[in-house]
């Protein structure tokens, strides 16, 4: 009676991470994140990898915003 | 001493009723009443929950990081306030304090749940038992009356009479329910854009979100926001034109519903400006959320304070299928400031699940635990309610005197709501002031109220996100490292009411977790000091108004009540009645097998 389930393959409790995989919040990841600066600003490689460079804001002084 | 004459309940003729299922969730609450038909009063009511879904129980030993998306399954429609309140217990927890970008678009995202959610609410479940097809039914005196009156508010709203206003709300057809369902896709659109999915976001996350902020996000979400806003306006003008004519139509329903002011509201959208998840700084950055948490007994504010308002939680037994936990585990015996905790205070909760046959009569009837808010003032452990949500944050918000944007004030009496000119409507200023006392019509006028209030916050936020961006700063996310040992709670407000996640975690797992949402403590049964919870409470001693006998009752002045705590979309209500028997007692199925 009731209903048949196969034998449990996980642990319950068992943490989602897996070791050696990267994980996003870790400390420092920044390096990882081309595009990303440390002032919290970022640029146009942030949305491409095709020259990026080229797509920056042609005035420095203008604010930096990629497309998504 | 009072001088009403009521017959003792042995003396009266009592008929049992009962409305079960009355969804939440899924179809599991159930409202059982005794209705004296012939003094048209409810003289007594259970709310019994048969659902038990073990949160607090699974969420052991998992990774901490995957709380906000596995809590985000609790509900599926406020799903996403589950994710915002556990990632503001995580980042406590972490001592993550994520960029104010990320806060902006998180307010964003939560402004424009209010939205969708209070609206699809309003206009297409409770606004149901408003509509010309049931008033017809129910009191169809009432309904000729509405034909006959004028709106007083239709240069607002464009209905001539209320008997139009009625006409419109009815389901499926009407024209006020199926532009509710437009602006719920138009809201849930504004949810996707911050947040990612609906209602279970994927961008949300502690330290953060992934959202990538450009100024195309938020003019995407501005262009939504003005639809919206439109609709609103009309919304607030047609919402006090029907309930005002119900109190003028039927005079005494202000006692519909009634019960002592305590309400209790846990606070949203939290300002960047100041927020640093830190529990020790939590009375500061608590104070500067843009709707002030708070306690309300009596129509006085009790406390604004959430280190005061999370000390005094305590989650009571007495008529819930659980063993007690006094002999379990404490995680926490003091918060990071040194307060003592208690033993049934969620942080120290085991959830130990004993099933049982219900027993309406003395016994245990509910999977609900019922929590409840100790005042050391009184020594009391208070009921509170969240009368859905609106009303108690609108009141705590107006008492409190804190909050001050250029689109929302807090005056200390009232909230006053500006909003802007909109593609198709003017300016308009509204104003929210406390009523006397809550009831079912209030709780349910101060729905639309604070619609309008999310939608002018989020022309703030929009504001400061675009100033942010404009300035260059993108950035959306905080690395962080989870600690070994530490604790964490959140508090924001679920659309219908207060919310808590309280996290205790232990070699980077998860020891204990708690949520608590508002529907625990509107329904909740009575406590082991015989306190009963809120429904119960506001239902009992309600007058009925409803012109039907028992042959064809349908209940409809205590379904308004229910209803007007938001007891998450009461989309299949069934019935039983029991015969018109006198005081027997009738075992309905949960999923209204026999309902009629």
């Amino acid at each position: 009676m009731g209903i048949t389930v196969g034998r449990p393959d996980v642990e319950p409790d068992r943490p989602a991470h897996v070791a050696g995989v990267r994980r996003g919040n870790h400390k420092g990841f920044i390096k990882r994140q081309p595009g990303h600066r440390r002032n919290d600003r970022s640029t146009a490689r942030r949305s491409t990898g095709i020259n990026a460079r080229h797509r920056n804001p042609v005035d420095r002084d203008m604010p930096n915003l990629s497309p998504a | 001493m009072t001088t009403r004459q009521v017959a003792p309940a042995e003396q009266r003729t009592l008929t049992d009723v009962a409305f079960d299922p009355i969804t939440r969730i899924v179809g599991n609450l159930g409202i059982y009443t005794k209705i004296d038909f012939n003094a048209r009063e409810v003289v007594e009511c259970k709310s019994t929950s048969s659902i038990f879904r073990g949160y607090s129980v699974f969420m052991k030993g998992k990774d901490p990081r995957d709380s906000h998306f596995i809590t985000s399954r609790i509900c599926g429609i406020c799903g996403d306030n589950h994710a915002t309140c556990s990632v503001y217990a995580q980042n406590m927890a972490y001592g993550v304090k994520p960029p104010p970008l990320a806060d902006w678009i998180i307010n964003l995202g939560e402004a424009a749940e209010y939205m969708f959610d209070h609206t699809i609410f309003q206009d297409n479940m409770v606004f149901v038992d408003y509509c010309e097809r049931m008033v017809k039914e129910t009191n169809p005196g009432v309904w000729e009356r509405a034909e006959r009156t004028p709106a007083p508010r239709g240069d607002q709203h464009g209905h001539r009479t209320i008997g139009d206003i009625m006409r419109s709300y009815n389901p499926f057809e009407g024209a006020t329910y199926k532009e509710a369902l437009v602006m719920s896709r138009l809201t849930r659109e504004m949810i996707c854009l911050m947040e990612g999915r609906h209602v279970h976001p994927s961008t949300l996350y502690p330290g953060g979100v992934g959202t990538v902020a450009t100024p195309q996000l938020f003019t995407d979400y501005l262009v939504r926001l003005t639809r919206t806003t439109d609709f609103i306006k009309r919304a607030v003008a047609m919402n006090d034109d029907v309930f005002d004519f119900f109190y003028e139509a039927l005079p005494g329903y202000e006692e519909v519903g009634r019960r002592r002011t305590m309400l209790g509201c846990w606070g949203a959208f939290q300002d960047p400006e100041i927020v640093d998840y830190n529990y020790k700084n939590m009375n500061e950055w608590g104070n500067r959320m843009f709707v002030t948490p708070g306690i309300v007994v009596d129509n006085q504010l009790v406390t604004t304070d959430l280190v005061d308002i999370n000390l005094g939680m305590r989650i009571l037994l007495g008529s819930s299928y659980y063993e007690d936990w006094t002999g379990e585990e404490t995680f926490v015996d003091k918060d990071p400031l040194g307060n003592p905790v208690d033993k049934r205070h969620p942080w120290n909760q085991t959830t130990l699940p004993a099933p049982q046959k219900r027993d309406l009569d003395g016994g245990n009837y509910s999977w609900v635990m019922s929590p409840r808010w100790f005042d050391k003032r009184t020594n009391d452990f208070l009921a509170l309610d969240t009368g859905g949500g609106p009303i108690a944050r609108l009141w705590a918000t107006a008492l409190a005197g804190k909050v001050d944007t250029p689109y929302v004030r807090s005056t200390g009496r009232s909230v006053r709501i500006d909003l802007p000119k909109t593609p198709s409507t003017p300016e308009t200023h509204l104003e929210w002031t406390p009523p006397a006392f809550p009831n079912t019509i209030e709780r349910n006028r101060a729905r639309m109220y604070f619609v309008a209030y999310a939608a002018a916050m989020a022309f703030h936020f929009v504001d400061q996100a675009l100033n942010e961006v404009r300035s260059g700063v993108t950035k959306t996310f905080q690395d962080f490292k989870v600690p070994k040992e530490a604790i964490g709670v959140g508090f924001h407000e679920a659309v219908r009411g207060v919310l808590s996640h309280h996290l205790v975690i232990r070699d980077g797992k998860i020891a204990n977790y708690h949520p608590y949402p508002p529907t625990p403590w509107n329904a909740s049964p009575r406590d082991f000091y015989g306190t009963p919870g809120p429904y119960e409470d506001a239902v009992q001693g309600c007058p009925i108004f409803e012109e039907n006998g028992p042959e064809n009752f349908k209940g409809i002045d205590i379904m308004r009540t229910v209803r007007s705590f938001d007891p998450c979309l009461p989309c299949g209500v069934h019935m039983y009645l029991g015969g018109g028997r006198t005081l027997t007692q009738s075992h309905s199925p949960t999923f209204g097998a026999l309902a009629g």
